[in-house]
């Protein structure tokens, strides 16, 4: 196999090289009709859906690649391609790679300590791991982890290069592309897949076939052959592809699995609902703002089907992760920001269904699409692949029930907040001009609190009841569950307050927006900033500053208020006397 | 009406410990405690997150004035009429959680118990709880207890100028020092001790093995011994008849001053094959597989002792240490370990460990069982099957724990051998008085919220229903 891959190599540099200097994606190119390429994958492009045994799950390739990808060059597509073709060009001639700029290098004190300019971040391969420096920083973190100290984000960096390093090679080599199940027989891990290095007899042959295919198609995409050209290339890789299944699926027909779960996360992959509910979040938001501004009521209905649209296709794309999963999608910090979205805009619909204010769906529909757009924009920090759970959060019910109880609770103080700063904005604009929509703001500030509290409360025993059943203790002061103790009891005393006046109007909207400090510190910040507990499984790191402004700014946007509103106090009071 | 002005009136009183005024910074301070709570066990660990914070006095002053508001609150309210229903339920069901996690602390069992695959246990380790122990003995062999008392080195540590002293017939034992967080190393020093055996350092080596150990006897008759798989290197007196494998004895003889006696024997033969003298620096050449054992390092008397490096936190390799002095020499104590001092006449045993309970039965774990993410090691689900008297053979599996007399034995973790085999289950033992009250204020608490809901509802429709007559 090793020499029968040299060969393909030899053969495909000279093509591949100049398919990775084409320009424009060649996929968008002449995909032809648009609905295949968001139902299923493309004439040409079958090899998306091949299963590949990676990370303990069975995945397209498709996934599989675009996780390879971003591990190593921090996107999902190289120069507008896609990220299947490029992995498994590196599989195919990876000499083609040796001159590119492949591996993103963020940390600025990695780069300094490679020797390398900190003002780049993408690298050649020679330029990193042929560096004298690497082996010593290597060394750094092996010792580091010995030391079983934390480790730092500058280690983290380390821990990420020395990871690029191994998974491109093991990718080169052909280890990582696990494609056929393992007969019975064979050494290694129990249930482990064979790597195209090991493939034997037929799926070896299959796969050579496959392998000439790609590149021929690719070699027709980079010379701009012609439509009939590109099409038969095309029929013949998805036939190619079809075939190696075939024979895959022969060698162990109880392991292999059927076409319909990896087709469907092709879908998943390429159509990405989430990306589309935004857009018409967003859609809904512009008319409903039109609306408001106009005073044009009739339009509301439009607002609603745009709205309705956005959050069906929420739905779906829920449904398809947790199809695809197998569980409820709320186990990181990327689905939870999913989940949340979806909480604020179903709170807000409900709450707007009920007054009728126009601007609750607004703050909801702003929450949602600002929740969407981080969540779609950042996958270094936010990670949107399927991974498999940890024991403990596997088969349990009560887990699911308890973290999706406590995060939709963060939905309505999202929601509660954005209204406390549509709250500030008119408070600033003038409090007298603006005291009808400031007494509808502050009801709807109140009901999102209520609702937060209230499902906050129940959350928080319900984890308790979940931790005595799993590990026999009610309450252990765990950073995670303590924080979201702290959300309540911040949202509890300003309820109390409220209730013996002590907070009025603006109080409200202030505390909305401050208090939502402390779900932010319990959301993110107790996974991303103390990192410390029981709740590990959903640490992380990244993205600290951007939280940091965020919360920053909204306490600047409450001084400011507040300042505006005493030098008008003052002014009022001077005028009067 | 001029007694009602009285301070001292009751119904003032409870007045004032119900204010919502109180109620709020008391919301408040909780708040405020437990969230620099997380933040030291972020920079420290939960142990000092606990001692520092959740058992603190403050902690339970601040949840003393939160329970006597919250009764206060209830108090105020009587007589009670239907519409106070919701908010009693509420703040009552507080109330008992709170109670229920009092009677946990103070009264329930929290530990947890390691079983190595194959083996038995019946004793749980309580982590919270620390004791120091001394025995002592006169003739070596049968040791009486001198002292066994509870003590908390990390609140507060014994210093130089505030020993613990613990007095005994040969000078008092005084420890002087403690360190929360070193990372200790193990260290061989010659001794002048009179019962102190003798320490060694060799090194085995052919074309493709090197192997260099220390090997320390306890007292001059203990046999220490070091196994690599096809030979075995004993340090200690040499028997008359091999055990039928591949070893070396070396013996300190003391009528040959500073060298070593030493015996080959072979796995064919009992008796040995090889036998001479050889002194620090030379070898000796067993005969099988090209081995070479050489001497590096001979104390004819040595201790073993720990080498310290403090840290500033603790990470998973570090320990709490405790220095103690005894007859003018300074030894350290690490936490679940065991000194022993000796002098001419007397042999004493210092430990520094956490407490272990008797379950009153033991747990054996007949085998450990994990499954798998498909083609990795990553662990997927794991249970362990053991065997209970009077239950007989049981699964425990994580979500589904044992109860048993009483206790509630979780599957909590397991431990792995550097290949990645399970070699030890660890459960979690638990007996929680609380656990009761926890559920029921719980749930009186969910009522009071219900019916929160529904008294303004009904409250709402009436103010409707009297608007429209």
């Amino acid at each position: 196999m090793r020499l029968l891959i040299a060969g393909m190599m030899v053969l495909t540099m000279g093509i591949s090289l100049n398919w990775a200097a084409a320009e424009e994606s060649p996929t968008k190119a002449n995909s032809g009709s648009f609905l295949p390429g968001i139902w299923s994958a493309p004439v040409g492009e079958a090899l998306r859906g091949l299963p590949v045994q990676d990370a303990g799950r069975i995945k397209p390739f498709d996934s599989f690649a675009r996780e390879l990808l971003e591990m190593i060059y921090g996107k999902t597509t190289l120069e507008g391609k896609p990220a299947y073709e490029v992995v498994l060009t590196w599989l195919l001639s990876p000499q083609a790679w040796q001159g590119k700029e492949l591996f993103e290098v963020r940390n600025h004190e990695v780069l300094k300590g490679l020797g390398l300019d900190p003002e780049r971040r993408y690298f050649k391969g020679e330029e990193i791991f042929s560096n004298e420096r690497f082996s010593t920083l290597r060394q750094e973190l092996q010792e580091k982890r010995e030391s079983k100290e934390k480790l730092t984000p500058y280690f983290q960096s380390l821990g990420r290069l020395e990871n690029q390093f191994y998974m491109f090679t093991e990718m080169a080599s052909g280890r990582l592309l696990k494609l056929v199940p393992e007969a019975a027989s064979a050494q290694g891990v129990a249930g482990s897949w064979v790597g195209v290095d090991r493939l034997e007899g037929e799926t070896q042959a299959a796969f050579m076939v496959l392998s000439r295919k790609f590149i021929e198609r690719i070699g027709v995409m980079a010379q701009k052959g012609s439509h009939e050209d590109l099409l038969r290339a095309s029929e013949e890789l998805d036939l190619a592809v079809k075939e190696f299944k075939r024979k895959a699926r022969e060698s162990s027909p109880n392991l292999y699995p059927s076409d319909g779960l990896a087709d469907l996360e092709v879908h998943y992959n390429l159509f990405h609902p989430f990306r589309w509910s935004y857009i018409f979040y967003l859609l809904a938001a512009f008319l409903l703002l039109f609306v408001w501004i106009t005073d044009k009521g009739r339009l509301m209905p439009g607002v609603w089907a745009l709205f309705g649209i956005g959050f069906l296709l929420h739905i779906y794309g829920f449904g398809l992760r947790v199809y695809l999963a197998g569980r409820a999608p709320v186990s990181n910090m990327y689905e939870t920001v999913v989940w949340v979205s979806f909480g604020s805009v179903l709170f807000a619909a409900i709450l707007e269904m009920i007054y009728r204010f126009k601007f609750i769906l607004l703050a909801g529909l702003c929450v949602g699409i600002f929740g969407m757009v981080v969540a779609g924009s950042a996958p270094a920090i936010l990670d949107p692949s399927l991974q498999p759970l940890e024991p403990v959060l596997r088969s349990n019910y009560w887990l699911t029930i308890h973290v999706m109880t406590i995060t939709i609770s963060y939905a309505a103080f999202f929601l509660a907040m954005m209204l406390g700063d549509m709250a500030l904005f008119y408070t600033i604009r003038g409090e007298e001009a603006n005291r009808e929509k400031l007494k509808a703001l502050t009801l709807a500030i109140y009901r999102a609190k209520q609702i937060g509290v209230s499902f906050l409360a129940p959350g928080i025993i319900l984890g308790g009841i979940w931790a005595d059943y799993s590990w026999g203790r009610f309450w252990g002061w765990d950073p995670k569950e303590t924080w979201a103790l702290i959300v309540l009891l911040g949202y509890i005393a300003v309820l109390h307050g409220r209730m013996v006046g002590w907070i009025r109007d603006f109080g409200m909207a202030v505390s909305a927006v401050l208090t939502f400090s402390l779900v932010i510190m319990a959301w993110y910040g107790v996974n991303f900033v103390l990192g410390a507990g029981l709740h590990s499984y959903g640490f992380g790191a990244g993205g600290i500053e951007y939280v940091a402004a965020f919360v920053f700014l909204h306490f600047l946007f409450v001084v400011y208020t507040v300042l505006v509103r005493r030098a008008r106090a003052q002014l009022q009071s001077q005028t009067k006397t | 009406m001029n007694l009602n002005k009285t301070v001292f009136s009751p119904r003032k009183i409870i007045k004032q410990l119900a204010s919502l005024k109180l109620a709020v910074i008391t919301i408040s301070m909780i708040a405020i405690l437990t969230a620099i709570g997380t933040f030291v066990e972020a920079r420290y660990d939960a142990t000092a997150a606990q001692k520092l914070v959740y058992q603190s006095i403050w902690m339970e002053l601040v949840m003393g004035i939160f329970a006597i508001n919250l009764t206060a609150v209830i108090v105020d309210r009587y007589p009670w009429k239907q519409r106070h229903l919701a908010f009693i339920c509420a703040h009552v069901g507080i109330l008992v959680v709170l109670f229920g996690q009092y009677l946990s602390n103070n009264y329930g069992l929290d530990g947890s118990v390691r079983v190595g695959v194959g083996e038995s246990n019946n004793f749980a380790v309580i982590p919270g709880k620390i004791d120091l122990t001394v025995y002592s003995s006169f003739d070596g062999s049968s040791y009486t207890k001198l002292l066994a008392r509870e003590v908390d080195f990390f609140l507060s540590p014994p210093t130089s100028n505030k020993p613990v002293i613990i007095p005994t017939d040969q000078g008092e034992i005084r420890l002087t020092e403690y360190q929360k967080y070193v990372v200790p190393s193990r260290k061989v020093v010659a001794s002048d001790q009179v019962r102190a055996g003798a320490g060694l350092r060799f090194q085995m080596h052919n074309d493709k093995v090197n192997v260099v150990e220390w090997l320390v006897q306890r007292n001059p008759n203990h046999v220490a011994t070091h196994d690599f798989g096809p030979a075995q290197i004993h340090l200690g007196p040499v028997p008359s008849e091999g055990s039928g494998k591949n070893e070396i004895y070396l013996f300190p003889d003391e009528s040959l001053s500073g060298k070593i006696r030493y015996a080959v024997f072979k796995k064919e033969n009992k008796l040995a094959a090889l036998s001479g003298v050889v002194e620090e620096g030379g070898t000796v050449t067993p005969g099988w597989m090209g081995l070479e054992l050489r001497i590096l390092r001979y104390f004819p008397r040595a201790v073993e002792t720990w080498e310290l490096k403090p840290k500033d936190r603790p990470t998973p390799l570090t320990t709490g240490a405790v220095k103690v002095e005894f007859q003018k020499q300074e030894h350290w104590l690490l936490l679940n370990d065991t000194l022993k001092l000796f002098t001419e006449k007397a042999a004493y045993i210092v430990t520094y460990a956490s407490r272990r309970e008797d379950l009153g039965f033991p747990i054996k774990l007949d085998k450990f069982i994990m499954d798998r993410y498909q083609g990795t090691m990553r662990a997927a689900s794991y249970r362990s099957q053991v065997t209970v008297p009077e239950v007989g053979a049981v699964e425990i599996s994580m979500n589904e724990p044992l109860k048993y007399k009483g206790l509630t034995i979780y599957q909590a973790s397991f431990e792995d051998s550097p290949q990645g085999e399970p070699v030890a289950s660890v459960f979690s033992v638990n007996r929680d008085p609380g656990r009761v009250l926890k559920y029921l204020g719980s749930l009186i608490m969910t009522l009071g919220i219900i019916l929160l809901f529904y008294f303004r509802k009904k409250a709402q429709v009436a103010k409707k229903n009297e608007v429209q007559g």
